[in-house]
């Protein structure tokens, strides 16, 4: 019987990645909360599941690095130790580097560098003393920065979660597999209900209805598979915010909210790096040193919280900190100095600190090794716009700063709105639709576009018939679809409605990308496809088209604020 | 053995080849969906199986009128290497008719002139009995810069560009 050492040793090291992560997260809780025994136990059984492990399959080297590792946390177990900060780095570090030891070890390499080594004499020896010469030993202290820990993440996932991948529920497959042998038994009533065999039409549409019915639960369920919780994304900047304060020299705490929250797992993958981003920017910038914080009558523990709720079609994410908060003067000297706006003061607080995400904007007097040379909060921002986002500041001098982020639920899956228009049918996002109503009778049935009046206020509407130049069918009663762009309403005016559904968004291609009004494509219940509208694009394509030149002077407003992409008042 | 391998079709009154390795299916033409402002050459798109596949009409692109619609026509769907990235789209056909093989020997320079399709969309004649193809280079076609009339010209910025984006960028400039 041949026995395949590949797969043992793949299911060995996706195991002990996770049964490191756990330890780590442990680890950070168990500072916080240095009497709670179950998160001791819970590390202990970890390293001793990776020691057991790691010896069966012969390596030693790394046995014996978790052997010593289990010995201090025996004497943490047996309190003849106390738990306190350097120890908990210590920990932390051993955690680190098994990380890289078992998969160097999976590669054949089962060894201890010499920096390994180092280590592991710390943990033989500094388990015993209360300080432990950790400074002595401590790596210098620009190594234990972001760079790091972004790598340990990176090489971890490499380990955890196959890129292209996603851990799957075993609760739902099974629910999936009974919709399936249910459809199929459903199938086996349609075709005895059916013509010839069958003589009532009823039993046909009866068992048919049951058919369609089992489907769409099915489809559902499949789009289902695509969505992870946020919970362990986040879980793993509990570990990031409490490293990167110690490197900054302050002391900071991550709380989340909102765990639970699913999102398509291409959204999660887009969103590690800005929030990596604006946790470096609230501790390096937001968060006071202790001194500080206890000499302004604060928790001299910086307080960070990582938010995440649904609202409406959107994902809202918000960093939170208890910091010093944005300084408009110095803001304001600084757009000053870059020229970007000449009246920099006379912009709201919102829009002001909008500035933030310019690149090369930075206020920060001192730079460090990743923050403050004005490249990170560019970076969010564009990641954010990239998934079709936006992101928005609000800050008080003295007390602290929130970012919000919203982001739609899904890059694959929207609530769509379907328009009939001519022959085609279009999907519009169904976010995008405020309402819907009947053109009014006297309406000019002809020319483009035209506008009617809607409790009162004037709406400008456009006949989608005539902007995408389809040929001209004979107009039933036509109907409006009420959408709002940049904080103006607007009507598509077009032929019949068909409701909402969920749909999938089907990429078009390159092609296609500079056609402004169109987003994507989608397969409709009968086979064709439809395009998916870009509601923004279009309006704003038929607006400029309206207008022939951009103004400069009425558009600057519009431009500062375009900034964040739409406005985040309409997440709220 | 199979690079040698072509599939012949018409279009537009002459005979076409291209190579077997791309051809990934031929299917009926059927319902298309249009796609507002694009170039003349793209018909529509289509729902293969889930996928959505853009059609070119190539009598379009070689500045000739849109091919007519017979119950001959097809569509063939070709998996293509454009600008490195692994590309499908169809192409509208008068007719498929079979499918040949060309060995280099039986492959002739493109004369200078006398055929309809611009001299660098050919990578010359081959030989079939006693019928002459016009073998297609259609990686080439489809790269071409197209003009507003639908017709390739050399000058005008490319927009027929290959690639798997989901998302739609806008252009502001546009």
């Amino acid at each position: 019987m041949e026995i395949d050492l590949d797969k043992i040793l793949q299911t060995y090291a996706a195991e002990s990645a996770e049964h490191l992560s756990k330890m780590e997260e442990a680890l950070v809780a168990l500072e916080a909360d240095p009497e709670d025994d179950r998160l001791l136990e819970a590390i202990f059984r970890g390293a001793h599941t990776i020691k057991g492990n790691s010896a069966s399959l012969g390596f030693s080297k790394l046995a014996g690095f978790a052997h010593a590792f289990e010995d201090i946390l025996q004497r943490l177990r047996s309190q003849a130790v106390p738990v306190n900060r350097s120890r908990i780095t210590l920990l932390l570090r051993a955690v680190d580097a098994m990380r890289q030891l078992v998969p160097q070890a999976v590669a054949g390499r089962d060894e201890l560098a010499p920096g390994y080594m180092a280590l592991l004499d710390e943990l033989t020896n500094g388990g015993s003393t209360a300080q432990g010469n950790s400074t002595a030993s401590t790596p210098p202290k620009n190594s234990v920065n972001d760079k790091t820990v972004l790598r340990r993440r990176d090489e971890t996932q490499a380990w955890g979660e196959k890129k292209g991948t996603v851990r799957v529920d075993t609760a739902r497959l099974d629910r999936m597999l009974n919709l399936a042998g249910e459809i199929a038994v459903a199938q086996g009533r349609l075709h005895q209900a059916l013509p010839p065999r069958g003589i009532s039409g009823e039993e046909a549409w009866e068992a048919h209805e049951q058919v369609e019915r089992l489907t769409l639960g099915l489809q559902e369920e499949i789009m289902k598979l695509r969505m992870l919780s946020l919970g362990p994304t986040f879980r793993h900047y509990l570990r990031t915010v409490r490293d990167v304060a110690q490197a900054h020299g302050k002391v900071a705490r991550l709380e989340l909210e909102g765990e639970e929250i699913e999102v398509d797992v291409s959204v999660v993958e887009h969103l590690k790096d800005p929030l990596m981003h604006m946790i470096r920017n609230a501790i390096d910038h937001g968060i006071e040193s202790a001194a500080q914080r206890q000499a302004l009558g604060k928790d001299p523990c910086g307080h960070l919280t990582l938010k995440a709720c649904h609202e409406g079609g959107n994902i809202v994410i918000q960093m939170i900190d208890d910091g010093a908060g944005l300084d408009r003067g110095r803001i304001i000297e600084r757009a000053r100095r870059m020229k970007i706006l000449s009246e920099p003061e006379k912009l709201a607080d919102s829009e002001l600190f909008r500035l933030i995400f310019e690149p090369g904007f930075s206020t920060a007097a001192a730079v460090t090794d990743l923050s403050g040379r004005g490249v990170g909060m560019d970076v969010v921002r564009r990641n954010i716009e990239a998934l079709r986002g936006s992101v928005a500041i609000e800050s008080q001098l003295g007390l602290g700063t929130t970012i919000t982020i919203c982001l739609p639920l899904t890059l694959a899956i929207i609530e769509g709105f379907g328009v009939g228009v001519g022959n085609e049918t279009y999907v519009l996002p169904l976010h995008a639709v405020v309402e819907c109503l009947q053109m009014p009778s006297d309406a000019n049935p002809h020319g483009g576009q035209g506008v009617i009046e809607l409790r009162g206020e004037p709406l400008p509407y456009v006949r989608l018939r005539d902007w995408f130049q389809l040929p001209r069918a004979n107009p039933r009663r036509e109907n409006i679809v009420v959408v709002e762009v940049d904080q103006s309403r607007a009507g598509l005016a077009v032929d019949s409605l068909y409701g909402a559904r969920q749909t999938v968004i089907k990429p078009l291609g390159k092609q296609f990308e500079s056609l402004p009004g169109i987003a994507g494509s989608a397969i409709l219940g009968n086979g064709r496809v439809a395009l998916i509208l870009d509601v923004a694009g279009l309006v704003r394509a038929v607006m400029r088209a309206h207008r022939g030149v951009l103004e400069p002077s009425r558009d600057l407003p519009a431009l500062v604020q375009g900034f964040g992409g739409p406005s985040v008042t309409e997440c709220r | 053995m199979d690079q040698n391998q072509y599939l012949t079709f018409q279009l537009a009154g002459e005979e076409y080849a291209v190579g077997i390795l791309r051809v990934k299916e031929i299917i009926a033409y059927g319902p298309l969906t249009t796609v507002p402002q694009a170039p003349p050459a793209l018909r529509g798109v289509i729902n293969l199986r889930g996928s959505v596949v853009p059609v070119i009409d190539l009598a379009v692109k070689f500045g000739l009128p849109a091919s007519p619609l017979t119950n001959r026509t097809c569509i063939v769907i070709l998996e293509l290497d454009l600008n490195g990235e692994p590309t499908v789209i169809g192409i509208v056909t008068d007719a498929v008719d079979q499918v040949i093989e060309l060995l280099d020997d039986d492959i002739l320079p493109v004369p200078a002139f006398g055929i309809q399709a611009r001299m660098d969309f050919l990578r010359g004649m081959g030989k079939a009995g006693a019928k002459f193809v016009l073998i297609l280079e259609i990686e080439k076609v489809l790269t071409a810069a197209v003009s507003n009339n639908g017709a390739a010209s050399a000058s005008e910025p490319a927009r027929f560009v290959a690639g798997a984006n989901a998302t739609i960028a806008y252009d502001e400039k546009a």
